[in-house]
């Protein structure tokens, strides 16, 4: 990064800070999702799981893609960044496949979930995406990684776990859900590595954290639209 | 509009303390594997020794209402003001000694009987859990800046001990034997304990002692979206569906409500981490809005129910660069026990007659409740 601008003192914790508020309004606005108001409730049923499993697909089936793109749009002076949204597309982009075996093994037709459309939150949150994506050196996706990996870390063993054990169903049918959380530890310190590196700016800095919100608004509503075709 | 100042504070704590391998003799044993579970519970809450108001032989020694008069008592005597002076009480507990009526008229009598001098005053009756202490304190401070009273008295009790004899829950231990109910039950158990606590707003500062500036006061009730938490009155399933589930609903009256487990105090351990994040949460907004600034906080008093819990907020906070150093963290948790809505006061009491604050140190006190996640912030200067 370019040294001979002084970076604002606290600059980091506050985009850490405002990332973390992002995470818990994002947090608390899932606790009222019909779906996952029954899941905490202990009265899911196989079929709320099952169209779960389907409009998550539709749009994780983007997420590589995206992620593609944002490592695209960043120039050859951030080459580390470059590289740490690639690292991230390799891991993303078989996730549906894992999705999609999960939806069969509870009973779910394949030619249904592959043939399933985006919900209205799913199609607002990866047009977004690939919109910022497609900026040039869009750092903002920082925010959106914050969320999503926060959802892999902090929420998917939670529902992993608790459909599993609600539904009586195995590892290998939830694998999706706890595969997520076995593999994104660590991300709060690695992710301020990446924030002190690159929110050199306030405007860098509120940006990040908008993304952030904006994406967990997007993401909360994919989950909302569920069950409403 | 006048200030509020916290002009003096008092602390009653029933009978002698009491150290961690006596706790059973207090409140019993539910059955084999009370004692093992306690052991782990302890090991979290590294609380050492607590107050009850159960003697040896397993009596009851008083009342939740007399505990609170006396802590409002020793605050009154502790500042300048008589009994006839006080023209509000304000009263915070969980659960009252009455279902009917409410625990600040048992509170205001008890205080009757104690200080002859007391007269009529009007009274604030707040049944939550531990925010409640927040909520009389808030009524308190808005009466004195509204000009509308001059010496408002506030307490916070607890009578948590009368919950956990053995007997609440006998009659339904096919609920505790699910683990997750077990460890809710037992968590509670082995954490909260009995005390009281009253602090004195007025308009204008002591001259013969600290006092203390209330700069403000929130409160923010999260079960907008968050679930009950901590609850009494349900089992854990029914506790979504109030009008099938509540206590006084049962169709074979309330003995088939206490033999189905619906009178035990529990508490969801899953749900509270998520409640933890959310009282955070407050706190971040608190400084986005240039309210808190945490590295002008002199000292911290947050009421959190066991050290493990501390140890997860220091995480949370550490890693949203919103950190109070710890050594600015004043607590008497460890000693006086988790007294739920009058721990905040029992901890201002012994704050205060330690003498740690210097004058214009700002003082911010935590309050949080996961009954259903409510959390309120207090900042103070000190004089």
């Amino acid at each position: 990064m370019d040294g001979s601008t002084p970076i604002p003192l606290g600059l980091c914790e506050k985009t850490m800070r405002g990332l973390a508020l992002a995470w818990t309004d994002f947090e608390a606005r899932l606790e009222r999702v019909p779906l996952i108001q029954k899941l905490n409730r202990q009265a899911l049923k196989l079929e709320d799981y099952r169209a779960l499993l389907l409009n998550l697909r539709q749009q994780v089936i983007d997420g590589g893609s995206w992620i593609a793109r944002a490592a695209s749009s960043v120039d050859g002076e951030h080459f580390d960044l470059r590289s740490h949204f690639l690292s991230h597309a390799i891991t993303e982009h078989r996730d549906f496949r894992m999705l999609e075996e999960n939806f069969v093994s509870v009973g779910g037709d394949l030619k249904d979930i592959q043939g399933g459309q985006k919900n209205l939150g799913s199609e607002a949150f990866s047009a977004f995406m690939f919109h910022r994506a497609s900026q040039p050196n869009p750092f903002d996706l920082l925010g959106a990684m914050f969320i999503i990996e926060g959802l892999g870390q902090q929420k998917a063993r939670e529902w992993g776990t608790s459909i599993r054990d609600q539904l009586d169903l195995t590892d290998d049918q939830v694998s999706f859900l706890l595969y997520h959380a076995d593999n994104d530890e660590d991300h709060l310190a690695e992710f301020e590595t990446w924030v002190r590196k690159v929110a050199i700016t306030p405007e860098i800095s509120d940006r990040i954290t908008k993304t952030a919100r904006i994406v967990g608004r997007l993401y909360a509503l994919q989950l909302e639209e569920i069950g409403h075709g | 509009m006048q200030d509020t100042y916290l002009t003096a504070a008092g602390a009653f704590l029933p009978g002698l303390p009491v150290s961690n391998d006596a706790i059973a003799q207090k409140i019993g044993l539910i059955d084999a594997q009370s004692e093992r579970l306690g052991r782990l519970i302890l090991r979290q809450n590294r609380i050492k020794t607590r107050h009850y108001a159960i003697d040896d032989a397993g009596q009851i020694t008083q009342s939740n209402a007399s505990m609170a008069a006396s802590a409002a008592k020793a605050a009154l005597e502790n500042s300048n003001c008589s009994g006839a002076d006080v023209d509000l009480l304000a009263t915070a507990t969980t659960q009252g000694d009455l279902l009917v009526p409410g625990h600040a008229s048992a509170v205001h009598g008890e205080l009757a009987t104690a200080l002859p001098d007391i007269g009529m005053l009007e009274v604030a009756n707040f049944q939550s859990v531990c925010a409640s202490a927040s909520m009389a304190m808030r009524t308190a401070y808005l009466n004195i800046k509204a000009g509308e009273k001059k010496a408002a008295l506030i307490c916070g009790s607890e009578f948590s001990s009368r919950w956990f004899r053995p007997e609440f829950y006998q009659g339904a231990l096919d609920r505790l034997a699910e683990k997750e109910t077990r460890m809710s039950a037992e968590f509670l158990r082995w954490t909260l304990s009995d005390g009281a606590g009253a602090v004195l707003f007025e308009p204008a500062p002591s001259v013969h002692q600290q006092s203390f500036k209330v700069d403000w006061i929130t409160l923010h009730s999260l079960a907008d979206r968050f679930d009950v938490c901590m609850y009494a009155g349900s089992t854990g399933a029914a506790r979504h569906d109030l009008a099938r589930g509540a206590w006084a609903h049962y169709a074979d009256g309330p003995g088939a409500a206490v033999n189905d487990g619906a009178v035990m105090l529990l508490q969801d351990m899953v749900l509270l981490k998520k409640i933890i994040r959310g009282w955070v949460g407050e706190y971040l907004r608190l400084i986005d809005d240039g309210k808190i600034i945490p590295n002008q906080v002199d000292w911290l008093l947050c009421h959190y129910s066991a050290h493990s819990l501390r140890e997860e907020l220091i995480r949370l906070l550490k890693a949203s660069g919103a950190m109070i150093d710890e050594e600015k963290w004043f607590s008497n948790l460890p000693t006086k026990g988790n007294t739920g809505a009058g721990a905040l006061f029992i901890m201002f009491e012994e704050f205060m007659s330690k003498g740690l604050a210097k004058p214009g140190d700002r003082i911010l006190c935590v309050n949080p409740e996961s009954g259903r996640a409510i959390v309120s912030f207090m900042m103070m200067t000190a004089q």
